[in-house]
């Protein structure tokens, strides 16, 4: 065979097997790791999460697996897509600290002081104590006698698809969705989303995703993003009693879309 | 067309109005004579309210059955079938005489569903994330084909040969072959995806994504994503899509916008937008595609639009939280 026809077949077979490799490319996999007890509120959202991200898997072929650790020591150096952490402001500062190139998932603490440190890796999925704040004040504006609670969630509330996720988990766990529960599902789909969109799940580049190209899904009607300060904007509910009376923003007090209405976005260096 | 009288709601009546109609009939599979009517479902009043094509007036509100959303007409125009929601049933409306005729049961809570050239349902059970086809006739179940997670907007191909289910939490697009019932691609498009729909050829799927607020533009035979419209009005959040008759434009509900977008099926560009009623969500177009026939749930009325001026030229009041429309012409 000439050289240079020998070397035009190699090219094909390359070309081919390029190719090939492309349409059979390994199926694309990750694992996150939650940090907290097993059967409380929060790891049962990220359960459901879970299931939900191997339900979208399965048509995609994509594998996705939640590990649950009890402490920050137990989640491994190595090979985790994104941690999520059920503890209080240290655990998620400690979390953040040890794993820099790893976005960690704040699903519990509350604090605005954890918000204004602005940790590059660090994102907070439940709302902070001055959204909750706002959204009460915004209520009162309305209604200056009310006695209202802001919540993340409510297992009575039906709009935006809402209780189809309420539905699902108390069809799994037989007990209602509360808000560490709705975080902890929130928290694992939003990263699990991401990486379905971008087929990536390496950890430094999901840091980045996270901050500039998340536009997920809360089941709560808005469309939900990052801020600088590493929040989750959302709308809040207000419940009276076991009701929902409203949510915020407080269509006539604010835009319901400005969801920057709600909290702070500062980072105080 | 003859005016609607509560009379009509009388079974002799009724089979006296039909008898004329059935001795024009040669065939079994012979077309009813259209009624010129619009058929919308209202989520919350429990009913449908009728509308004539010619006045744009009210002309019958029909008690279908608890939180009626998905309406959709028979082929050959001999019923309208209504997914009555909270009864786990779907209704079937005579579209002469306005009586529901029957009801079957269709699986949890049924949302949305399209109707196949050869009169079968396809129906999106959301609580189960499955898709089912029935035959209206007998209310049987023919087949079941396993979805993603909470199954909504169905489309069907003109010529009966695909099927598309969106997965609204899991963001998918399926493409179905027929008589398969075979998912042949799955396609991940932007977030919350609940209605689409075909061009003439059934060559190509359009499908909107509510909270993603985009329009995706997908190849029918791969699932090849080959275009993208972002809606940078932040407040859309599209819902019913319909491409025009000569298949040149896109029609979106924009939902919270409170308009309707034109967009050019070629260069995906957005070339008018319609102001309609709030929250905008169902469309129906007429048969020579000069009308659109828009829900606006949070207004309580249907807006007509004129789509050769791209304007909204009546308002018809109906009831509470109108959800779906379909036509009868």
């Amino acid at each position: 065979m000439p050289l240079a026809r020998a070397f035009g077949v190699a090219a094909l077979a390359l070309l081919l097997s390029l190719d090939c490799a492309a349409d059979t490319a390994p199926a694309l996999g990750a694992k996150l790791v939650v940090v907290g007890k097993s059967g409380t509120p929060s790891v049962e959202g990220a359960a459901q999460g879970i299931a939900e991200a191997k339900q979208q898997g399965e048509f995609l072929g994509q594998q996705f697996e939640l590990s649950i650790v009890p402490t920050p020591d137990a989640v491994p150096a190595d090979g985790v897509a994104a941690i999520l952490t059920t503890g209080q402001d240290d655990v998620a500062r400690e979390l953040a600290k040890r794993h820099p190139n790893v976005p960690v998932l704040n699903l519990a603490a509350q604090d605005d002081a954890l918000r204004a440190r602005c940790a590059p890796n660090l994102f907070h999925v439940i709302p902070s104590t001055s959204m909750l704040n706002d959204a009460v004040a915004q209520w009162r504006k309305q209604h200056p006698d009310a006695q209202v609670a802001a919540r993340a969630w409510h297992p009575k509330f039906e709009k935006y698809a809402a209780s189809q996720l309420n539905l699902r988990f108390e069809k799994r766990f037989e007990h209602p969705m509360d808000d560490t529960a709705w975080s902890g599902w929130a928290g694992v789909k939003l990263v699990t989303d991401l990486i379905a969109q971008t087929r990536n799940a390496a950890p430094a580049m999901l840091v980045e995703a996270l901050r500039t190209k998340l536009a997920f899904d809360g089941q709560k009607g808005s469309t939900m993003s990052f801020r600088p300060n590493g929040q989750l904007s959302q709308p809040i509910l207000l419940v009276a009693g076991e009701k929902i009376v409203g949510e915020a923003p407080v269509r006539g007090v604010a835009d319901v879309d400005d969801l920057a209405s709600l909290g702070e976005s500062q980072c105080v260096p | 067309m003859r005016p609607v009288k509560s009379h009509h709601f009388m079974k002799g009546t009724a089979v006296k109005f039909f008898a004329p109609a059935l001795l024009l009939c040669v065939a079994a599979n012979c077309a009813a004579a259209p009624t010129n009517r619009l058929f919308v479902t209202n989520e919350n009043s429990d009913n449908v309210s009728v509308i004539d094509l010619a006045t744009n007036k009210v002309t019958a509100t029909v008690d279908i059955g608890k939180r009626p959303r998905g309406i959709g007409r028979a082929p050959d125009g001999s019923a309208i079938y209504v997914a009555v929601s909270n009864e786990n049933s779907i209704a079937v409306l005579d579209p002469q005489s306005l009586k529901v005729l029957r009801k079957f049961h269709c699986g949890e809570d049924p949302e949305t569903f399209a109707v196949h050239p050869n009169g079968n349902i396809y129906i999106s059970n959301e609580n189960d994330a499955m898709a089912s086809i029935y035959d209206p006739a007998t209310g049987k179940l023919i087949q079941e084909v396993k979805v993603g997670n909470e199954p909504e907007g169905v489309a069907i191909s003109p010529d009966g040969k695909r099927a598309i289910v969106t997965s609204e939490s899991s963001n998918l697009i399926h493409i179905l072959a027929i008589p398969e019932y075979k998912i042949t691609a799955n396609v991940l498009v932007g977030a919350r995806p609940r209605a689409a729909t075909f061009n003439r050829d059934g060559s190509i799927v359009y499908a909107t994504s509510e909270i993603g607020a985009e329009v995706k533009k997908i190849e029918a035979s791969t699932g090849k994503i080959i275009g993208h419209v972002p809606l940078a009005d932040d407040k859309a959040k599209p819902k019913d899509i319909l491409i025009s008759r000569d298949g040149t434009k896109l029609y979106v509900a924009g939902g919270r916008a409170n308009r309707v977008f034109v967009i050019d099926e070629k260069s995906l560009a957005v070339l008018h937008e319609i102001p309609v009623g709030k929250r905008v969500w169902g469309l129906a177009m007429n048969r020579d595609g000069s009308r659109i026939y828009s829900t606006d749930g949070a207004s309580n009325q249907v807006s007509v639009i004129d789509t050769k001026e791209n304007k909204a030229i009546a308002q018809i009041p109906v009831g509470d939280a109108p959800w779906g429309v379909a036509i009868d012409d």
